[in-house]
């Protein structure tokens, strides 16, 4: 499905929440929704699921989701971040799901077990009284086993466990039908493994737009740590930012673009008394030794 | 998506919640603890206006319901729209291929059967096991037009809640407005009334026209058309309005202006929350 916003503005009374957005999403792109709290992001999802009415151009394959919404309901599927705490049962929710957008229960009982919930064994339970990791997960079987056009993922896997997100982003990644993705998220992770673009938003515009890996250059942080003994060297270490961690080892988190710049630095200055030198990706657990 | 379908999904989820709520439970509790008692304590040989016996109890227990219809709706109501949008459900659920209009429409149903299902079930139960119980026989032509007066009424009542819930964003602020809109239909009655007329010296025609426009005065009025039109039975805007209707169009007013009340009410409502922004 083709996304197309142009000078898109949404005004809450006084409050600008999106102001002259324009952006076009291919069809089968993944991008990535970027910003602080209360830059956009949901609005913006809102007026694409036809929730929201602004000004400017916002069409769906050509088409006006505020004016259009019920014809392409059945072609966008959405996970919210916060899934809500319905009374209805797991199965009414589901049949319900099913009923209104086709496809089968048996599809979402499946795609939800590689989650890691089983359906059956809660479909009688109330929606609200499954946690907050099983009600997402729930959501995204639904989304995921239908055969949507558009894929909204709202921070989709900020309640699962890292065995599931690993299995969602799996089941992202194998979709038979090449859905455009809108991925609102700030998990580098995600954006990392799902996305080619990114767009960030701030204040309700947009702030930068662009490949997700000039992005993550731009965006993912590193930690520098060292040891050393010598006293001259801590001093220096201090006036240049890095922190004291333990007896002997000195830490400084940084962009991992700056990363090489700062261990040249650190060589070149420092030379001999530096004893050991770590530099990790904050995403990672595992740190990589840089070569004295 | 046929609307149908719509409808019966919204409407079996809202059920849930329904459910959970036990609104259909306390309904029937309420109504069956009302009636229980004007059925005990109104059986005896008595005559108040007219009713004697199970008449009395019958005519005692629809009075009251007309002053406790109103509250149950409007409460049951009053949270509905303001507060699926609250919690996430509305966006969650119109993200589905479900229109507005069938959310709203199918929300209202499942409201309106869960207040008029325990009132249709409960008067009947009661005034026949009072009739069993005290070998008196069951006027019912009255408990029809007890029926048909109630159901109006929570028609008429569910409309305004849902209203005050598409319009009040804040669902503490709609459960006070709810609760000020049944004490001012409480209020609007003969006796409040008639003081503002004594108070203010208004015009007595202007005066009797407010209270007739209030459904809870009509809902009362049409229950009271089965009686003698006096002045004494009826009060003064009854009176006033039975000489110009006479007691057949008191009744068809009584079954008429809050289903239409109630109705225009819910179609500006409905427009409403089919024109605005969701959320």
């Amino acid at each position: 499905m083709r996304v197309e916003l142009k000078n898109v503005c949404k005004r809450f009374g006084k409050f600008a929440a999106l102001q002259d957005v324009t952006l076009a999403f291919a069809s089968g792109s993944r991008t990535a929704l970027v910003g602080p709290n209360g830059s956009g992001k949901s609005t913006l999802v809102r007026m694409l699921m036809g929730m929201l009415e602004g000004d400017g151009e916002l069409t769906l394959d050509g088409l006006d989701p505020a004016q259009r919404r019920q014809e392409l309901a059945p072609r966008i599927a959405y996970v919210p971040q916060v899934a809500p705490r319905l009374w209805a049962n797991v199965r009414d929710l589901v049949r319900a799901t099913v009923g209104l957008r086709g496809g089968t229960e048996s599809r979402v009982v499946e795609i939800a077990a590689q989650l890691g919930l089983d359906l059956e064994a809660v479909a009688l339970r109330p929606f609200r009284a499954l946690s907050g990791g099983m009600r997402q997960k729930a959501l995204a079987a639904t989304a995921l086993a239908s055969a949507a056009d558009l894929l909204i993922l709202d921070e989709p896997t900020a309640s699962m466990d890292p065995r599931s997100r690993a299995t969602f982003h799996r089941l992202l990644d194998d979709l038979p039908q090449r859905p455009t993705v809108l991925l609102c998220s700030h998990r580098l992770e995600e954006i990392r493994r799902h996305v080619d673009s990114v767009v960030e938003l701030a204040e309700g515009k947009i702030a930068w737009q662009g490949a997700s890996r000039d992005w993550l250059e731009a965006h993912s942080e590193c930690v520098v740590e060292l040891r050393t003994v010598d006293q001259r060297a801590g001093e220096w270490l201090a006036l240049r930012g890095f922190c004291r961690v333990r007896s002997d080892w000195w830490q400084l988190a940084v962009p991992t673009a700056q990363r090489a710049a700062l261990v040249s630095e650190v060589i070149r200055e420092l030379d001999d008394a530096v004893l050991d030198l770590l530099a990790r990706d904050l995403e990672s657990a595992e740190p990589q030794a840089v070569p004295l | 998506m046929t609307f149908a379908t719509q409808l019966a999904v919204v409407a079996r989820l809202d059920l849930a919640e329904v459910r959970r709520s036990r609104w259909l439970a306390s309904c029937l509790i309420v109504h069956f603890l009302l009636a229980a008692a004007f059925v005990l304590v109104g059986l005896r040989e008595s005559s108040v206006l007219g009713f004697t016996g199970m008449g009395r109890a019958l005519m005692s227990l629809s009075h009251a319901l007309v002053f406790l219809l109103p509250l149950l709706a409007l409460v049951a109501t009053a949270q509905v729209v303001n507060g699926a949008r609250d919690d996430g459900t509305l966006e969650l659920l119109l993200s589905h291929p479900v229109s507005r209009r069938g959310w709203f429409a199918g929300t209202t149903l499942l409201r309106l059967c869960a207040l008029v299902a325990p009132l249709l079930v409960a008067m009947p139960i009661m005034a026949i096991v009072g009739s069993l119980a005290f070998g008196q026989d069951i006027p019912w032509s009255y408990l029809a037009r007890t029926l048909l007066v109630g159901t109006s009424l929570l028609a008429c009542y569910t409309a305004i809640g849902l209203w005050i819930s598409t319009f009040v964003r804040n669902q503490a602020k709609a459960l006070m407005l709810a609760v000020l809109a049944w004490a001012a239909s409480v209020a609007f009655l003969d006796f409040g009334l008639v003081g503002m007329m004594l108070q203010w010296r208004l015009p007595p025609a202007s005066v009797f026209s407010i209270a007739a426009l209030n459904p809870v005065q009509c809902a009362r009025l049409a229950l009271l058309s089965a009686a003698q039109p006096e002045l004494s039975t009826f009060g003064p805007v009854g009176f006033w309005l039975a000489n110009r209707v006479g007691t057949v169009g008191l009744f068809a007013i009584g079954i008429g202006w809050p289903l239409l009340l109630g109705l225009t009410t819910w179609t500006h409502a409905q427009a409403r929350f089919c024109r605005r922004d969701l959320l």
